[in-house]
């Protein structure tokens, strides 16, 4: 079953709502840091989908991200590499989950307070679907252009290859990581289930 | 539902009334370029395939017509007869008489065709360009015709694919709906969702049916080419073909037909000896092959069997040990069946020519997949000096698959039943450990047995095949199955029940795990893993 176009988020026991995403980005701010250097000509934005991996904020641009909704029941599958979670059933379709913090070795940080609750975002990619499993509720920023760093210096130094990383956001003395989950599906993954 | 020998007749009118059409409309052409040899090629297809047809179906008047044509046409093709006014106005009429015949064949007062025209069209052929043909005249057919369209429609099988595929969904819907109304207990609700149940069964035993086609239409086909590979490698072969009616389902006919084609090939160059060869052992100087089709439950068998040299094992032994697919000592104690078992290895040949037809490296290895690939299985038999049968067990449909359900570690598998040989229940202390596996006596049978727990989910480290200690419960559940002539008993957590399930592939980037045939939803909606046997068994080999 093929779901339209825009991008459907799913609220059901969400703690606090994520924008639903309009296509048109030009209203949304993501907070007061955000200045528009030329308020004549409307800066180029760009929608993400924030997320937490570890300690950090991730995030993945909503085009990459076809829902987001909670995580259903996951069924294990033996034998596959360990940031398979396995597979589940969302609206009919059988999607593998996979988990991002294994597969980047991030450690992940387990707060007592929080609830077992886990969100997964469903990536779409040219010919299938994925799940991503994230912890916390993801959250909608738009941002301009112009606020990501494509070509920080550091990125030689982190394990996660740098071609799944577009480039460093900051907003509000956050650090946002935003990866482009395209090449992390095509490249890496599959080569690594054939081994 | 129709006999097949009425389907047969249905289908061989409408292609007969195709082939009117299509002849009327050439002969129309060819009236106005007479020298148009590519039309005058066409007509000569047409009645040529209309004669053969209608022979086999046994319709002589029209096969006997069409041969009249035919000869007719051949005469215009050599230029022995000219297409002249008076020929064409018989040819005409012959058509039309064609045409009358097809339409009139299950009418039985029609009687005999007219025998003023058949003699027309003697004459026309016998009279070769005779200047005074004294043709009588006939009535004139065109006159009280009605126009109809076929009863039959071509398909593309892409469209019948997503048919079947749409009903798979609507299948694993329904056991969901049908589930649900039964915890809820609401009887309108069960009511509707029972008829729901038997609609939805019916849909898809009709679409199944609408993709299957007669073995036939592949078997057809070997004569030509066995003759063609026999003459080239000097020999002669006489080839029997059984059960040629056997329904299937097209897809699975494709994909196994390059196998066929591979498996004949080699029977012919490798299994049956030269005729000199074959005197001096006391056969006949003719090799027999033999084509059979059945069916056994709801499979397809299809057997290929030869009166050639058969397998030499010793040879077999020898090159799997150079080719280090086993170690020598091992190698020396195998049986002859676990030695079949080392011809489907990627690879491995025996073959110490290359011929036109075989030897050049594609194994039976690819046989095996490709019949892997549809989930079903192959076996060999082979006796030295009497020859070599592969039988292989075909699933009669894709989609929809007899499956034995069961749980391991709270999680749901199932296992094609094309794969399992039976289910036994075993008290733990029957059970012995030999070496690092499991051994169990089954109906006289010694049989290697897993834990499936300990070979899906205990660190590879650390696994431990043999120790019977990891087994929970005095009475173990074991499925029997069978994969490349050898067997190896799983036992499980829970045994279910036995159900039709419809698998779905793994979607990308799972698809790359062969451990896994697929999934599919059970009415529950739960997510059950369905196990590759073929997988299940490598993996299970590599590790111990």
């Amino acid at each position: 079953m093929k779901r339209d176009k825009n991008k459907s988020i799913d609220n059901e026991g969400l703690a606090e709502p994520v924008d639903s995403a309009p296509t048109s980005s030009d209203l949304h701010e993501a907070g007061p840091s955000e200045t528009t250097p030329n308020p004549h000509l409307p800066e180029e934005t760009v929608h993400l989908i924030v997320f937490k991996l570890g300690a950090e904020d991730y995030a993945i641009r909503i085009e990459q991200v076809k829902e987001v909704t909670v995580t259903p029941n996951v069924t294990r599958m033996p034998r596959t590499p360990d940031f398979v979670k396995g597979v589940a059933n969302i609206r009919g379709d059988i999607i593998a989950i996979m988990d991002l913090e294994e597969r980047f070795g991030i450690r992940p940080v387990i707060d007592a307070n929080s609830s077992l609750l886990t969100y997964t975002l469903v990536i779409e990619a040219k010919d299938y679907s994925i799940g991503v499993v994230v912890r916390e509720v993801p959250q909608s920023l738009n941002l301009s252009v112009s606020k990501i760093d494509k070509t920080p210096a550091f990125l030689q130094d982190i394990n996660i290859h740098e071609n799944y990383i577009e480039g460093i956001a900051k907003v509000d003395n956050r650090l946002i990581i935003v990866l482009d989950m395209f090449k992390i599906l095509t490249h890496d993954e599959i080569s690594e289930l054939t081994e | 539902m129709k006999s097949r020998e009425q389907e047969y007749k249905e289908i061989f009118i409408a292609e007969a009334l195709e082939y009117y059409d299509a002849l009327n409309r050439h002969i129309s052409d060819l009236e106005k370029r007479p020298q148009d040899d590519q039309v005058l090629a066409e007509i000569f297809r047409l009645l040529h395939n209309l004669k053969a047809n209608a022979k086999a179906i046994g319709y002589l008047h029209i096969s006997d017509l069409s041969h009249k044509l035919e000869t007719a046409f051949s005469l215009i093709r050599n230029k022995e007869l000219s297409f002249s006014d008076e020929v064409v106005a018989v040819l005409f009429d012959g058509i039309d008489l064609l045409g009358d015949l097809i339409t009139n064949i299950d009418n039985d007062s029609y009687g005999e065709p007219d025998p003023v025209l058949l003699r027309n069209l003697d004459i026309i052929v016998d009279n070769l360009s005779g200047s005074t043909i004294e043709l009588a005249k006939v009535q004139r057919y065109n006159t009280s015709k009605n126009l109809s369209l076929s009863d039959l429609i071509y398909i593309q099988i892409k469209k019948l694919d997503h048919m079947l595929n749409l009903v798979g969904e609507l299948m694993i819907d329904r056991d969901r709906v049908l589930s649900i109304s039964r915890e809820l207990d609401n009887d309108e609700l069960k009511s509707v969702s029972s008829h729901l149940y038997r609609i939805t069964e019916e849909l898809q035993y009709s679409v199944m049916d609408a993709r299957l086609v007669s073995i036939g239409s592949l078997f057809n086909k070997f004569p030509r080419i066995i003759r063609d590979i026999a003459t080239a490698e000097g020999k002669t072969i006489n080839l029997s073909l059984i059960g040629q009616e056997i329904q299937i389902d097209r897809n699975i006919l494709q994909i196994i037909t390059d196998s066929l084609l591979h498996l004949v090939r080699n029977a012919i160059t490798h299994g049956i000896e030269r005729p000199e060869e074959r005197e001096k052992k006391g056969k006949s100087r003719e090799g027999h092959v033999s084509l059979v089709a059945r069916n056994d439950r709801d499979n397809v068998v299809i057997k290929l069997s030869d009166d050639g040299k058969g397998i030499d094992f010793k040879q077999v032994r020898k090159a799997a040990v150079e080719q280090k697919l086993v170690a020598s000592d091992v190698a020396a104690g195998l049986s002859n069946s676990d030695l079949l078992g080392f011809l489907f290895e990627p690879g491995f040949s025996l073959a110490k020519e290359v011929t036109e037809f075989s030897g050049r490296g594609v194994g039976l290895d690819v046989v095996k997949n490709a019949i892997d690939s549809i989930g079903g299985r192959i076996n060999i038999d082979s006796e030295k000096g009497k020859g070599t049968s592969f039988t292989m067990q075909l699933p009669t449909s894709i989609a929809v698959k007899g499956a034995l359900l069961f749980e391991v570690a709270d999680i749901f598998y199932a296992i094609p039943l094309i794969h399992t040989e039976s289910v036994v229940a075993m008290e733990t202390d029957e059970l012995h450990e030999v070496g690092d596996v499991l051994l169990a006596d089954v109906k006289g049978e010694t049989i290697t047995v897993v834990y499936l727990n300990e070979l899906l989910n205990a660190p590879e480290e650390t696994m431990r095949l043999g120790d019977k200690t990891k087994l929970s419960g005095l009475i173990q559940n074991i499925i029997i199955v069978s994969y490349n002539n050898r067997k190896l008993g799983l036992i499980v957590d829970k045994m279910y029940r036995q159900q039709d399930i419809v698998v779905k592939p793994l979607s990308k980037p799972l698809d790359t795990i062969d451990l896994y045939g697929g999934v599919t939803l059970l009415g529950t909606g739960k997510v059950c893993l369905v196990l590759d046997v073929p997988a299940i068994t490598r993996y299970f080999i590599h590790r111990r």
